[in-house]
């Protein structure tokens, strides 16, 4: 048996050996075993053949216990390199998966389920669902906030930029979304005649739910919060987008609400964004995205520029490249997005979303003629609404028949001053074209829970995102 | 003993390594095609090829200004100033050039040897409120183009965005770029207007002096159609540079029709970036063919038509060359064509996951009036420059 042990320890002694391939995989334990017993000469033990002990690795065929009959079925090479790669394969791919469950998980997490408990007065519409299924039973109505920079979700000193309201009726599949000026100068429950932007920054999300509830009727049954800086940093995160400019935009009256550090809080940029194919980064992405004044053709420009950098985006996020940079888009996301949905709600609503006819979406935005620009006594610049005009759109819209209403004095929390009772005509509501969604929410989609779904579900928050800062349902069709 | 046979073992190793390196997008970018000159901010090694062409060209990497030669080797300029647009004086002792800031920009110049940047012109300003109107007095500046004498500089421009509401009482300010020139030793001097915009379509693009026909520019006019006010119109005109200043009172800006500007190009194709050959006898343009395609076309400036633009003859007479266009070649987003001071070659931006500098050759069949592409074309460029500032080339 000692020309083995030699065996062996020359396998380990000379690396050239090495070179040639080695016969067959050991245990380490095992050959520091034998390799001690070589070392200190010992010779036979019971493990030794014709001792009761197994066969001394690395035995030739034929040799002890190991007969004829073993050797016919021992398992061919090719197979046991094909098992070694399978092997191999499932270990770094469980590995892969296990690593970015573990990276999604947190965000994902911090993201979804964020409740906010609701301030006296805000009726909770979810109540009366009975745990309905989101896209099931009553109407919703999800409000959607979009606010200017970095950890904008603590209520403190900042705004909303973004204030609209997503109704959607399970029964029917219609969509309306209704967009409101942000200098909506309105009673703000406690607080007296503010801007609307400034009830985020008065009462964070509870503040801004309740306002939009006492104020015009309309009970809010989800909300979904965006902070702008966010959608830079992803955009940034893939390297930027490169994308044809259609043509030049200009816009004098840009908001300067991103990395402004002037303190001014209303201030205004300039743009020009010269035409032609060209890369755009984060900033420059969201300004070609967001200018409201670079089109005649207003919002319908405004769509087909938001195509185009959805379009470059998803196609970037569609890149195998894209699985390195996913943490970091994870990250990005942590903080920027959050939601009092559940992760499965948020899959539901972007599957219904990419099967929704975007012509069949009731737009109404409360600028003219429901409103008009001017100053308040104190020489303030908002907007003042038209409550005539809006309370029948509202009604319509979000099928509140008498409960519409339209507090826009200080003191009015019990919303008597102004109501459906107000005789005037309602105003057509742009686009109102009402048609039923193509599709509803596939079931391989809704049957999908827990945390499996972290990385499909990691998706549908991006495409949340899309939707509050392209303010559009649109956005998460791309 | 069973002999083994290691070298499947590794082969099959080596190409599960080759799969997972596929897979996960490593292995670097091996389309360098000469001299490294510097990294740009995606962290791309930018290089230049040696031996394609004769002569300079001027182009920018993250808004850095750099000039290559025919060498390989390149030089960077200016650094740091959010440069666009270069453009060299026909005698090269300048480089005018746009440096872009967050409201406005200024029309800057240096030396060609380089030295201090002067201002020509200046768009700083400040915000002011009108009644409720936000408004301002910053200015934008793009795109400079030398006249063939050095005299003059072209450039585009929202300096005259009150004088709608002066006009009209409408308190809008047109926004549209427009066209302007003004002579270089005089800068102090007002504006003179050389091509009007539309109301509402971002204005116009791409001036140039003709060469050999000094009063004569192109540029490229966005509009919407007169129809509808939906759809956008994108041409290529001509125009005399003169005509404004020469006949006051009769064009205004901001509506269609009321300009000296003759469309040589048909609207229902959008064209875009036209570039003059050296002896001004044609023009190099885009087209945009689909949502990411476009083609690099050539078509004959058409003569004697700026003298009487609005006359309907006139104008089908411009259309005309047109319809007879090369097409070069269609890539996705080519632009920003510029041709060699031989005109033997055509320096274009191409896009494959970045912008860079390609190089065309070209021929002109003068029996048949027909360009056409010589070989297949070569990168001057890798690892990404700007897409959205036009290159110059100069002896």
């Amino acid at each position: 048996m000692k020309p083995q042990f030699v065996k062996i320890n020359a396998l380990h002694l000379k690396p050239s050996r090495l070179k040639r391939g080695i016969p067959r995989l050991l245990p380490v334990t095992e050959v520091d075993t034998m390799e001690q017993r070589a070392v200190n000469g010992t010779t036979g033990s019971a493990s030794q053949p014709g001792m009761g002990g197994p066969p001394p690795f690395g035995q030739p065929p034929g040799n002890g216990m190991q007969g004829p009959k073993r050797n016919k079925r021992r398992v061919p090479i090719w197979v046991r390199v094909v098992i070694s790669i399978f092997l191999l394969l499932l270990i770094v791919v469980g590995g892969l998966v296990g690593y970015y469950y573990s990276v999604f998980s947190t965000p994902v997490s911090h993201i979804v389920g964020q409740q906010v408990t609701r301030l006296k007065g805000d009726e909770d519409p979810n109540v009366s669902r009975n745990g309905a299924d989101i896209l099931s039973g009553s109407r919703i109505n999800i409000l959607l906030l979009g606010s200017d920079t970095d950890q904008k979700f603590s209520s403190g000193s900042y705004l909303a930029q973004t204030d609209i309201v997503i109704t959607i009726d399970p029964a029917t599949k219609k969509v309306g979304m209704l967009s409101i000026p942000r200098d909506f100068y309105i009673n703000v429950p406690g607080n007296g005649m503010h801007k609307l932007d400034e009830a985020y920054s008065l009462g964070g999300v509870a503040l801004s739910r309740l306002t939009i509830y006492q104020d015009f009727g309309i009970p809010i049954n989800y909300y979904a919060w965006v902070g702008l800086d966010g959608f830079i940093k992803v955009i940034d995160a893939v390297g930027g987008v490169n994308v044809d400019v259609l043509h030049p935009i200009t816009d004098d009256n840009y908001p300067d609400d991103v990395g402004n550090k002037t303190g001014d809080i209303y201030a205004y940029k300039r743009l020009y964004i010269p035409p032609g194919p060209q890369h755009l980064s984060g900033p420059d992405a969201l300004e070609y995205v967001r200018s409201r004044h670079a089109d005649l053709v207003g919002d319908f420009g405004r769509s087909a520029r938001q195509q185009q950098v959805l379009g470059a985006l998803k196609t970037k996020l569609n890149n195998s490249d894209i699985i390195s940079k996913l943490p970091d888009i994870a990250h990005d996301l942590d903080g920027y997005v959050k939601t009092d949905m559940q992760l499965t709600d948020v899959l539901k609503l972007a599957n219904f979303a990419r099967g929704l006819d975007p012509n069949s979406i009731q737009r109404v935005i409360l600028g003219p003629p429901y409103s008009s620009s001017g100053n308040t006594l104190s020489d303030e610049s908002v907007v003042f609404p038209y409550c005539a005009k809006i309370i029948p759109v509202i009604a319509q819209m979000f099928d509140l028949g008498n409960n519409a209403r339209c507090n826009i004095q200080a003191n009015s929390d019990n919303g008597s001053l102004a109501s459906a009772a107000q005789p005037s005509p309602a105003p057509a509501a742009t686009d109102n074209t009402w048609q039923a969604a193509s599709q509803v929410a596939g079931t391989s989609v809704m049957s999908m829970g827990g945390s499996g779904d972290n990385l499909y579900g990691f998706r549908s928050l991006l495409d949340l995102m899309f939707m509050v800062v392209f303010e559009s349902p649109n956005a998460m069709q791309i | 003993m069973k002999r083994f046979t290691p070298w499947s073992t590794r082969l099959l190793l080596l190409l599960l390594a080759l799969s997972l390196q596929g897979c996960l997008g490593s292995g670097g970018n091996n389309n360098q095609v000469g001299n490294t000159i510097t990294t740009n901010s995606n962290g791309n090694k930018v290089s230049v090829a040696q031996n394609l062409f004769k002569g300079k060209i001027y182009f920018t990497i993250d808004h850095n200004l750099w000039v290559t030669d025919g060498s390989g080797a390149a030089r960077e300029l200016i650094h740091g100033s959010n440069i666009y647009d270069p453009a060299i004086s026909p005698d090269g002792k300048w480089i005018a050039f746009i440096a872009r800031f967050k409201d406005f920009a200024n029309l800057d110049y240096i030396s060609a040897g380089g030295g201090p940047v002067h201002i020509l012109l200046s768009g700083n300003g400040h915000f002011y409120n009108d009644s409720g109107f936000i408004k301002n007095t910053y200015y934008w500046f793009a795109q400079p183009a030398w006249s063939a004498d050095g005299t003059h500089l072209l450039f585009l421009s929202d300096i005259e965005k009150e004088d709608w509401y002066a006009a009209t009482g409408i308190n809008a300010p047109l926004l549209d770029l427009q066209v302007f020139s003004i002579p270089f030793n005089n800068p102090t001097a007002k504006p003179q207007d050389v091509a009007y915009a539309s109301f509402g379509d971002g204005g116009d693009r791409d001036p140039s002096y003709r060469p050999g026909h000094p009063n004569e520019v192109v540029y490229t006019h966005y509009a919407y159609d007169t129809a509808t006010r939906t759809q956008q119109v994108i041409q290529l005109f001509l125009e005399d540079a003169n005509a404004i200043a020469n006949h006051p009172g009769v064009y205004h800006p901001g509506l269609p029709g009321y300009d000296p500007g003759v469309a040589i190009t048909d609207g229902k194709d959008q064209n875009l970036q036209p570039a003059f050959s050296p002896d001004g006898n044609a023009i190099a343009y885009v087209r945009r063919e689909s949502s990411s395609q476009m083609g690099l076309y050539m078509m004959k400036v058409p003569e004697g038509v700026t003298a009487n633009p609005n006359n309907p003859t006139v104008e089908q007479q411009a259309l005309a060359p047109y319809h007879k266009s090369s097409h070069i070649l269609s890539g996705q987003f080519i632009s920003q064509p510029t041709w060699s001071p031989d005109g033997k070659q055509i320096a274009y931006v191409s896009y494959n996951n970045e912008f860079d500098l390609w190089l065309a050759n070209i021929n002109y069949n003068a029996k048949t009036g027909v360009w056409s592409m010589r070989g297949i074309p070569v990168p001057l460029t890798s690892g990404g420059v700007d897409g959205d500032s036009r290159p110059f080339w100069t002896p």
